[in-house]
């Protein structure tokens, strides 16, 4: 079996699980109470977070590689690289930046309290948890919140 | 020596908490649920990995970076770190580029 029959198997897991997470977000929107109902992976965090894990993937998969860490049958791989590193190695990446946010959601919230359990990609309610929270961005005024635990 | 690549990936990982500690990103957001998706995460990796290594891909590099220490039949124990470090760098940019586009949207005045 090539590398890229191996990746599909865990791909198509992936894509499953994707798919429950965006399932159960709708029926629960539809629910009576929407202000309960957690909104499903945030897709365009999704896709941000995958330019950055690819282009990270890129160079530290190729440091990897070119180290010794790890080698690869050449009969079993496609022969498309990025630098040294075989395109497969992506689908790692790929799988991690859908799975795990589709999983986040899937996940019950802490408390189930209505409107704090979005979790990570929260920060709907930019007065409520101040402190860290208010500003956590690198790009806002990270620095100057000096949240109470800072 | 042979402990290079497991110290990176610790110093890697130890970084990746205290980014989440400071902006409440992924276990300080919801311990819990940062528990579950943590597990269930590095266990869907190492099994893709066993599957490798079963089906041949691909096998441990010959290297004096590793410790030699192997979970299962080439198998390196750094693995276990590398994937924990996958998995909590996706968490953390996923929940920071979440928090990002929330506050930019808030400011637009869309959503909130």
């Amino acid at each position: 079996m090539t590398y890229w029959a191996l990746n599909a198997f865990f791909l198509a897991a992936v894509a499953l699980v994707a798919l429950a997470a965006v399932v159960m977000a709708r029926s629960a929107r539809t629910a009576a109470d929407p202000r309960r109902s957690d909104t499903g992976p945030r897709w365009s965090a999704v896709g941000l977070s995958a330019i950055a894990l690819l282009i990270t993937t890129a160079v530290f998969d190729n440091v990897m590689i070119g180290i010794g860490l790890v080698a690869y049958n050449p009969d079993l791989i496609s022969g498309a690289f990025v630098g040294i590193a075989p395109l497969e190695d992506f689908a790692y990446a790929a799988a991690a930046v859908v799975l795990l946010p589709s999983l986040w959601h899937l996940l019950p919230a802490r408390g189930s309290r209505p409107s704090t359990g979005t979790g990570p990609s929260t920060g709907t309610r930019p007065s409520t948890g101040s402190g860290t929270a208010g500003a956590p961005g690198p790009s806002t005024d990270s620095g100057t919140a000096g949240g109470p635990r800072a | 020596m042979g402990l290079l690549y497991l110290a990176a990936l610790l110093v890697s990982l130890t970084g990746m908490v205290v980014l989440d500690r400071r902006f409440r990103l992924y276990f300080w957001a919801d311990a819990r649920r940062a528990a579950v998706v943590s597990v269930v995460g590095v266990v869907f990796f190492v099994v893709w990995d066993l599957f490798g290594i079963g089906l041949g891909i691909f096998f441990r590099g010959e290297t004096a970076f590793m410790t030699g220490l192997q979970v299962a039949p080439e198998l390196p124990l750094e693995e276990l770190f590398f994937l924990a470090l996958l998995v909590y760098v996706t968490m953390n940019l996923y929940g920071a580029f979440g928090r990002l586009l929330a506050s930019a949207a808030s400011k637009r005045g869309v959503g909130a």
